[in-house]
């Protein structure tokens, strides 16, 4: 980008071409006050804090929307500058209630700040005292329109980090609000409770009722750790004060992969499960009674010494650090002497990895598979089998963006329903178990209709492809041939087309169908460097992590064990897991959290949460790596997962050393 | 040199801006030493002799604010108002998103723990303002010393400042809304 120069109070500086006024001051470290601006998001100019002197203008101008460019000459600090900056800060306050003495932001407010800055110690203009709606209607967030100054940093949020368009303003001049879709209660609303907006709100008008009165954000500890949830591997910014957790940002939020979920945002703020406060041990009588940590570990030490080496299988969370499971898997072969080791979503894993061999020949691994900001870039979305608002919702956001921003094409292909109502182009709903005929009826449709894009012969293609086709009709899938042709065009003349496919296609088992997905973007060239522009959305966020080290190459053969050691973490182990553990002799769980599964055990034995957990590796489910810290200190009596698989190992004879 | 006299004045507000001030600890012999402080909540002397420096703590709220401020106005040669009160109106202009009769009614009948009640009306009593009010929006004040309430600091700092004859503006740094 062209350089350019301009003057600064008096200073020769340097910005780029596309640059504002406001960038190159603040590029400059001039100290130019703003309000509605925000790092990301685009700038409106509606505070006026901004405002600049700008030579040859006639007026004075907002730096945050004035576009800079070679030869500018500007002033940030003149004498007039201050008065209007000032007068604007009296008419803000006078315009709704900002009572600062019970505001929960006070302190973190930075419109308060701003009055600091301006000394301002009293309001010139008559107060309108306006009567405010406050919003308390959503479990998370309450918006209190007194406190608002209609920066629109909260619409906009909204717009450009969740794309969800929410909240928009209602009204005109004065009686402008902000206000949820058509002036629901937020609670009512679309609103999919991300926090973005409470996140960027300046004042106390967006505000999290999980974290109201527990403390100013300057008396908190900061912390930078990854989300323990999903497999995006979003980053977090986790706010602490006498060892409990505060409130959770997102360090950029208006970054690509800044926006956060409500589970990541929220959730993690209310768990509703009760903690394994102590280990717990079966007695004869069936049942479980607390007992110390030695006593645990020396029962757990006899029933593995009894049921002898190679005779217990072990099966591991993948949302714990890649430092545990791999101390986990040490465990299970060295010192249980078993090669039945998995994790709890292992089988998602075979299916992935089983597709993607059969379309390599050779086993490449899940590199073959694209970014999650490719998601950005995409003009079309094929979404076979994923619910991501559900399971994945920053994938959500970023999908509801290209859509937005790129204009980008969704076809859902989803047996249930359109997970995406509104926002889809197309919805194919084939028949439960007919998505193999569907697929392979895209993947004939793009050569029948002459559209394969490649450089690989389309008759080398098609021979080394049929052999995954479905012969099943496509009319017998109870979707429209002529919706399949449709779906087809979309996606092969798309510049940028990106599959996602998730946990409704791979409970079906059949790796081919992962194939056929791989085979679609083969066929139509969507490469992205040596990534293929298909995205698997993986359970856990460290599932990928677990993966690479091997954990869940091979499933656990019915029969061969009789008994489990399962360090289950925070997970609470679906029903699939529990109707397996039935037909166990015996159960050891390492668990946070008490559930179905710890009281199935034999030996329960407690395990930090993720905010007590060590510092270790996490890998996104594309490939990105991350080092989580812990945040507070472990509950009393609990240790690290890997602490008591080492003193576990020792009473077996076994020495394990943690890398 | 006779010692400037002061004055202060508790209107619509908590007291807790006069209790800051106590808070100055032994900071409040060397401020003795150098003012006399006349008609006070804290000296209980009810008439305003005339003085160099009347301040005022608390909102204009009912019609005998308006007397005591105007009276403190009169007597005296700068007013300072103290605290959010006096300064923005503070707490008890949250008053002023009701309407005035439904206010009264809600307090003097409506009140869960009240039997009977009835609004006062006696002429003895001072009357509720339409609006409660900031201080400036009803006399002439020369300085502000924001704050609920005010830090001791920044009481000190204001007196100071008009001992040495300045005109009081707390920096950016002492300046505190809640």
């Amino acid at each position: 980008m062209k350089q350019i120069t301009l003057t600064v109070d008096g200073k020769e500086v340097k910005g780029r071409e596309g640059d504002t006024v406001l960038d190159v001051c603040q590029a400059n470290g001039f100290d130019v006050p703003t309000l509605c601006h925000f790092k990301g998001l685009t700038s409106v100019g509606a505070c006026r804090m901004c405002v600049v002197d700008i030579e040859g203008e006639r007026r004075i101008n907002p730096a945050c929307t004035y576009p800079a460019r070679d030869g500018l000459v500007v002033q940030t600090k003149t004498e007039t500058l201050e008065r209007y900056r000032r007068l604007m800060l009296e008419l803000m306050f006078t315009e709704r209630n900002h009572l600062c003495m019970f505001c929960e932001q006070s302190g973190d407010c930075e419109l308060q700040k701003m009055a600091y800055r301006y000394q301002m110690d009293n309001v010139r203009y008559p107060y309108t005292f306006p009567s405010q709606p406050l919003d308390p209607s959503t479990d998370a967030i309450a918006v209190d329109h007194n406190r608002c100054i209609l920066c629109g940093r909260c619409v906009r949020a909204c717009a450009q980090i969740e794309a969800n368009h929410t909240l928009d303003f209602s009204k005109r001049g004065w009686k402008t609000m902000v206000a949820a879709d058509l002036g629901q209660l937020l609670g009512e609303s679309s609103c999919t409770l991300c926090g973005a907006c409470m996140q960027v709100c300046p004042t106390g008008a967006v505000f999290s009722k999980l974290s109201i009165y527990k403390g100013r954000t300057a008396e908190c500890q900061k912390t930078d750790t990854v989300c323990p949830i999903c497999g995006v591997g979003c980053e977090l910014r986790v706010f602490s004060k006498d060892n409990n957790v505060i409130l959770i940002q997102a360090p950029e939020p208006a970054q690509p992969r800044g926006a956060l979920c409500k589970e990541g945002r929220f959730g993690l703020l209310r768990n509703g499960h009760l903690r394994v406060a102590s280990p717990l041990i079966r007695d004869r009588h069936g049942r479980q009674s607390e007992s110390t940590l030695d006593e645990a570990l020396e029962a757990a030490a006899e029933k593995l010494k009894a049921a002898g080496r190679g005779s217990t299988a072990g099966v591991v969370s993948s949302r714990l650090p890649g430092e545990t499971l791999s101390l986990f898997d040490n465990f299970v072969r060295d010192v249980l002497g078993s090669d039945c080791i998995d994790t709890c979503d292992g089988r998602s894993f075979r299916v992935i990895a089983q597709g993607i061999k059969q379309f390599h020949g050779k086993r490449k691994g899940l590199d073959i598979e694209c970014g999650a900001e490719e998601i950005l870039q995409a003009d079309c979305i094929l979404l076979v089998g994923a619910d991501p608002l559900k399971t994945h919702p920053v994938i959500g956001a970023l999908i509801r963006r290209a859509l937005d921003e790129r204009k980008a094409k969704l076809v859902v292909v989803n047996v249930e329903r359109d997970v995406f109502p509104l926002w889809s182009t197309l919805w194919l709903k084939p028949r439960a178990g007919s998505e193999g005929a569907v697929l392979s009826g895209l993947s004939k449709s793009i050569i029948d209709n002459g559209l394969v894009k490649t450089k690989k012969t389309p008759a080398e293609l098609i021979q080394s492809q049929r052999r995954y086709w479905t012969e099943e009709p496509v009319h017998s899938t109870g979707v429209d041939p002529e919706k399949i042709d449709a779906a087809a065009r979309m996606y092969a003349e798309a510049e940028n087309a990106v599959i996602i496919y998730g946990e409704g296609l791979l409970e079906r088992n059949d790796s081919n169908l992962v194939t056929l997905l791989l085979n679609l973007a083969d066929l139509t060239g969507n490469q992205a460097g040596s990534h293929l522009r298909v995205l698997s959305l993986k359970p856990h966020c460290n599932s990928r992590g677990a993966w690479d080290l091997g954990i869940a190459d091979k499933e656990i053969p019915r029969g061969k064990v009789n008994g489990l050691y399962l360090l289950l973490g925070e997970e609470q182990g679906s029903e699939r897991l529990q109707s397996w553990l039935r037909g166990m002799d015996f159960l050891i769980v390492q668990a946070s959290y008490q559930s179905p599964v710890t009281s199935m055990a034999d030996i329960v034995l407690p395990s930090p949460t993720w905010a007590e957990r060590e510092p270790g590796e996490f890998i996104s489910m594309d490939g990105r790596i991350y080092e989580s810290r812990p945040v507070v200190s472990p509950a009393d009596g609990v240790l690290q997962d890997r602490e008591i698989l080492v003193r576990l190992s020792k009473k077996l004879g076994h020495r394990l050393t943690p890398r | 040199m006779a010692k400037p006299k002061i004055a202060t004045a508790w209107l619509a507000g908590c007291a807790g801006c006069h209790m800051s001030f106590l808070d100055i600890d032994e900071a409040i012999i060397e401020v003795a030493k150098l003012v006399e402080i006349t008609a006070s909540p804290i000296t209980d002397f009810k008439e305003f002799p005339a003085v160099d420096v009347g301040i005022v703590e608390g909102a204009v709220n009912t019609t005998d604010n308006v007397e005591v401020v105007h009276k403190l106005r009169h007597a005296c040669k700068i007013l300072m108002a103290w605290g959010d009160c006096a300064c923005f109106g503070g707490i008890p202009t949250m008053r002023n998103m009701f309407d005035k009769n439904e206010l009264l009614r809600r307090a003097f009948v409506e009140t869960e723990s009240t039997a009977k009640g009835r609004i006062p009306s006696s002429d003895e009593l001072p009357r509720l303002l339409d609006q409660c009010k900031p201080v400036h929006n009803v006399v002439k004040v020369d300085c502000f010393v924001p704050g609920c309430p005010p830090s001791a600091k920044a009481i000190h700092y204001a007196l100071v400042e008009l001992l040495n004859g300045r005109i009081p503006v707390l920096p950016a740094e002492m300046m505190k809304f809640d």
